[in-house]
């Protein structure tokens, strides 16, 4: 009974009262039941669903959250506007025009208050001691004091209250005491400039015109004032309006103190408004920005707990187990925890945009704070947006929490990975980002800035597909990802394979560094990139000694990250070096290749940068590229004239030697061998260019995405030849061939277009070398290929791995 | 039906290799209950979960109804009903639901799951319980239904894992003597368990597994004539105090 092939289990059912179900023998290909992703997907839904901790999130959060928020919006309007008591006054600029001096006015601004309320008080003394005379006459007479009539105070006070709350909606008295503060400039209009255009410009927060009646007291006669449509204009024009109407009061009080003079015509205080309604432009708080970051977080908030609960929870609670032992593949469970993910976090985000909608509906805030439209059109536009980034974040929760063996260990993880989402959230919120370049394929970025330009009305179609494009593809490496940790032996148990990997010590002698420690020098590699590029941006640069030690600390930043990390990581991990680098001679024909192959890239890698940039005019617009255009030039104008004020010698070395040894030290070397012992050979290449071509980008002050597709390419080749020769020798060769011809044509060309050698700058590379080097290259590509690789088994039977440590 | 070839599997722990499972082989046939015993950490689990695909051996392969659980992962598990101590149930399912969804993944009509599921619950006596939430069970309801759940495509082959843990003595019984039912009905069944008397009762052979390697193996009589003790517990002491010297290879 060991094995009989495939035989149909023997239906030996001796016992007939007992179970005995027909067919459910599910042996041989006749009866195979078909997979149900549905049945699957629905049974983690209505596990998540009827989990009351999921409706918290789903329901609760936005009920409670949007009111407070408005509130917050609110404190955000006024601290924008310098209202708040701790922020400075503001100088308020008056475009004055008129008959009447300024002198008069600042009078009335500085001090109405003061005398508003000297003559309250006149006025209450007044009332108080009337009010004793008639309660001692009523005493006398016996008379209910409780009867007299308490309506409409004779004074006005109250008008003036009302008056001043009415134009601060927050708290008029408080508002009022502020602008106290506050200095005001008053501008005269050049003749032929009216005051509205002073107004209009910005130049002016508001414009009073004055027109008196003849040759009246100036409080008798007309005030016009200009404002435009945003808040502190808004607030200004208010103020100026509350205290002439308080004048009016004033006039009115003495008049009635007076007893004798008959109320005349006061001052008609008129408004205006000018300038555009859409205050998009202007300056005030960005709605149209934060208004899809909040809706983003509540989203991921929304999927953070079934991701966790689905995964590590279930591993914990040892329902994942009794779902792997049964006939269904990995991949058909993990996606059916994708798509309940995926809903959950769907449902959030219909919830919060409803609520998000109906809080700026029912507040108002869109009228106060202008920038967008908040219609129904938009809303719906907006959620499509939340379900493509829910989609791209619950799958990469889900790699993440596929990691966890408890729900503990996922929420350790996912802290950090929420907290690093807000960064490119505050990065979209920042003034002055526009989708396009890098902002256009950067995850996260991206979504959040179309759907600024959503609600802004700005949408352009070509870096708005291309947001979408993107992100639909990192939803689909991160399903990827997720799926290949939730495949693995440890997604069940603890073994090979996880974090702890990255620390982990081997016993063995690897012949690799593993895959998790070169990814862990990867992602050291980041902050230690950044540091050096932070460091060496603050270091003087004024002499050509300054720039000489610049360039080669440049260059020992470089050997540090790029061959002594890995260097280190690698013995930590017990590899041998000589194996997990590639040190090995190879044939002598590589070298020949990579000597071919560094002679005549460089054409070809010119003409693909300017090729680039033609590109992204295309993609982006002509503005979008002329300005960034711009940049690039001048800080390459700099960085060349910097470049020419040292010696050949130091060049040599920071910019050909150095890079060339340590960059295929660390990514043909570690990364590429590192990925070859785990992937198929195409897959190792392309990845190790890819990373290759990222480290470029941030090489610049300016993130230069022009040098991606170029750099990866030229990282492909290295890649290439790196693992026909199973060598990283003539990729240095050719690397550093390469750097030294770019560079030295930046560094000669003045010497160089003297002699007609080279086209002067800014000119294009012509298209005779381009194909001289394409020739070239073909040889030298032609020679890679041609060449038997050298498989690596045969050094690794030669070389002599030392036993185990232990 | 279960044929068990050279079996090896090994994990890192710190900067240890340790050898979980040490070159096992055994047979279980139709009608018979191997019982798989030993100490804590004897690679028991680990051998289980190799049998099933969960894991992927070092070298060796285990065969079920002549699918090597390696290459042929989806119909190995379609034959075998697994239940382990650590095997948990959907706390926000009801049994019923909890049984009808396993018994659509293993590809059952919904007629066939309704009367598997009556059959079941009359069998197990999970009728006082079957339509509530998994959450408020006791750990024998649980285990209970977590049995059902690994026959709900009456599979010929069962590997039980510790199936009482937590359990008392009422709650293991139903448990065993639902195996005798088994058996009686020609499944092959692997069993783990620590309760030693009720395994001397209902297994037909044993194997005693000690740090992964299979040290003894044979029915009751033969152990007994290997050993010249009386009962397993005293067999398992020996063992655990490395008097046994290993007699198979």
């Amino acid at each position: 009974m060991t094995s009989d092939n495939a035989t149909p289990d023997p239906d030996s059912q001796p016992n007939e009262s007992l179970p005995a179900p027909s067919q459910p023998k599910t042996s041989g290909p006749k009866r195979r039941p078909k997979f149900r992703l549905s049945r699957l997907a629905l049974k983690e839904l209505r596990e998540t669903l009827r989990d009351r901790r999921t409706i918290v999130t789903l329901v609760l959060m936005p009920l409670l959250v949007y009111p407070t928020l408005s509130l917050v919006f609110k404190t955000f309007l006024l601290a924008n506007i310098g209202l708040l008591p701790s922020s400075d006054p503001v100088s308020l600029r008056i475009a004055y025009a008129g008959d009447v001096p300024q002198s008069q006015i600042r009078v009335v601004l500085d001090q109405i208050g003061a005398m508003v309320g000297e003559v309250e008080n006149q006025e209450r003394q007044r009332q108080e001691k009337e009010e004793q005379e008639r309660e001692a006459a009523a005493k006398a007479n016996g008379e209910n004091v409780d009867d007299a009539d308490p309506a409409s105070p004779a004074d006005g006070s109250a008008d003036l209250a009302s008056i001043a709350a009415k134009f601060s909606p927050v708290d008029g008295r408080g508002r009022y005491a502020e602008f106290q503060q506050h200095k005001w400039f008053f501008i005269e209009p050049e003749i032929g400039v009216s005051v509205d255009q002073y107004v209009e410009a910005g130049d002016a927060d508001v414009g009073v015109i004055f027109e008196t009646q003849g040759k009246q007291r100036w409080e008798v006669g007309k005030a016009k004032l200009v404002s435009r449509k945003d808040p502190q204009s808004q607030a200004a024009a208010d103020y100026l309006f509350v205290n002439f109407k308080k004048l009016n009061e004033l006039g009115l009080r003495m008049r009635l103190q007076g007893r004798n003079i008959p109320s005349g015509p006061t001052l008609k205080v008129s408004e205006t408004q000018i300038g555009p309604d859409d205050a998009a432009t202007q300056q005030g708080f960005p709605l149209a920005t934060l208004v899809p970051m909040i809706l983003v977080l509540m989203t991921i908030t929304g999927a953070v707990y079934p991701a966790i609960d689905l995964t590590a929870g279930e591993r914990e609670r040892g329902t994942l187990e009794t779902l792997m032992a049964a006939p269904v593949p990995r991949v058909g469970i993990l996606f059916s925890k994708f798509i309940a993910v995926l809903t959950v976090a769907v449902l959030t985000a219909v919830l919060n945009i409803v609520g998000m909608f109906a809080t700026v509906w029912a507040f108002q805030l869109d009228k106060q704070f202008g920038g967008g439209v908040f219609s129904f059109n938009v809303m719906w536009q907006i959620l499509l947006l939340l379900i493509l980034f829910a989609a791209f974040y619950s799958a990469l929760l889900l790699a993440v929490t596929s990691f966890a063996k408890s729900f503990k260990e996922a929420q350790v993880y996912l802290i950090p990975i929420i907290l690093l989402s807000l960064g490119p959230g505050l990065m979209a919120m920042a003034p002055g980002m526009t989708l396009d370049g890098v902002n256009s394929v950067t995850p996260m970025v991206n979504i959040l800035l179309l759907a600024r330009d959503v609600i802004q009305n700005q949408v352009i179609l070509v870096p708005a597909l291309i947001a979408i494009v993107s992100t639909l593809f990192y939803t689909y490496l991160a399903i990827r990802l997720a799926a290949w940790i939730f495949g693995s032996d440890n997604i069940l148990y603890a073994g090979s394979g996880s974090v702890a990997e990255m620390f982990q010590r081997p016993a063995k002698v690897n012949r690799v560094v593993p895959f998790m420690a070169t990814i862990f020098c990867l992602i050291l590699l980041f902050p230690i990139n950044f540091a050096s590029i932070g460091f060496l941006g603050r270091m003087s640069a004024e002499t050509s000694s300054d720039l000489e030690l610049r360039f080669m600390l440049m260059a020992l930043f470089t050997f540090f990250a790029f061959m002594v990390v890995p260097w280190l990581v690698s013995k930590h991990q017990n590899a041998d070096t000589k194996l997990a680098f590639g040190l090995k001679p190879p044939n002598v024909l590589y070298i020949v290749a990579g000597v071919l192959l560094g002679l005549s890239l460089w054409p070809l890698v010119m003409s693909m940068t300017s090729g680039w940039h033609e590109a992204y005019g295309f993609l982006f617009g002509e503005e979008s590229q002329q300005a960034w255009r711009e940049k690039l030039l001048e800080s390459t104008k700099g960085q060349v004239t910097r470049i020419r004020s040292v010696g050949p010698h130091v060049i040599v070395i920071a910019f050909s030697i150095v890079p060339a040894v340590c960059e295929e030290w660390f990514f043909r070397g570690m990364f590429q061998r590192s990925l070859l012992a785990k992937k198929s050979a195409w897959k190792a290449i392309l990845f190790s260019a890819l990373a290759f071509g990222a480290f470029h980008m941030l090489g610049n002050s300016v993130i230069a995405i022009d040098r991606l597709i170029p750099t990866t390419l030229v990282g492909l080749m290295l890649g290439y030849l790196a693992y026909k020769s199973d060598s990283i020798i003539p990729g240095i060769i050719l690397h550093s061939i390469h750097n030294a011809f770019v560079i030295f044509l930046a560094y000669y060309q003045p010497q160089l277009s003297e002699y007609s050698w080279f086209p002067a700058e800014d000119s294009p590379i012509p298209m005779s070398w381009v194909i001289a080097g394409a020739v070239v290259a073909l040889i030298g590509a032609g020679i890679i290929w041609a060449l038997p690789r050298r498989e690596p088994e045969e050094i690794l039977a030669k070389a002599k791995l030392k036993p185990a440590v232990e | 039906m279960i044929s068990i070839n050279h079996l090896s599997k090994s994990f890192q722990s710190g900067r240890r290799d340790i050898l979980a499972v040490d070159d096992v082989s055994f047979e279980v046939v139709p009608g018979e209950v191997y019982g798989l015993l030993g100490p804590n950490g004897a690679g028991k689990t680990t051998m289980m979960r190799m049998i099933l695909g969960l894991l992927k051996p070092d070298s060796g392969f285990a065969e079920i109804s002549g699918f090597k659980s390696v290459e042929q992962p989806n119909e190995v598990k379609r034959q075998v009903g697994f239940v382990s101590a650590s095997a948990g149930v959907y706390q926000w399912l009801t049994g019923r639901e909890m049984l009808s969804f396993f018994g659509e993944i293993y590809g059952l009509e919904s007629r066939e799951i309704d009367t598997r599921i009556e059959e079941l619950t009359e069998i197990l006596g999970l009728d006082e319980f079957i339509n509530q939430g998994c959450a408020t069970l006791s750990t024998g309801q649980k285990q209970r239904l977590s049995l059902a759940r690994a026959l709900i495509h009456d599979p010929p082959v069962m590997i039980l894992d510790e199936p009482t843990l937590g359990l008392d003595v009422v709650g293991s019984q139903v448990i065993f003597n639902y195996i005798d039912i088994l058996k009686e009905r020609s499944k092959a069944i692997i069993l783990c368990t620590h309760r030693l008397e009720q395994a001397q009762r209902v297994c037909s052979r044993f194997g005693l597994l000690h740090k992964g390697k299979k040290v003894l193996e044979g029915t009751m009589n033969e152990l007994q004539a290997q050993t010249g003790r009386n009962d397993l517990v005293e067999i398992f002491v020996d063992l655990i105090e490395n008097k046994t010297e290993p007699t198979l290879a």
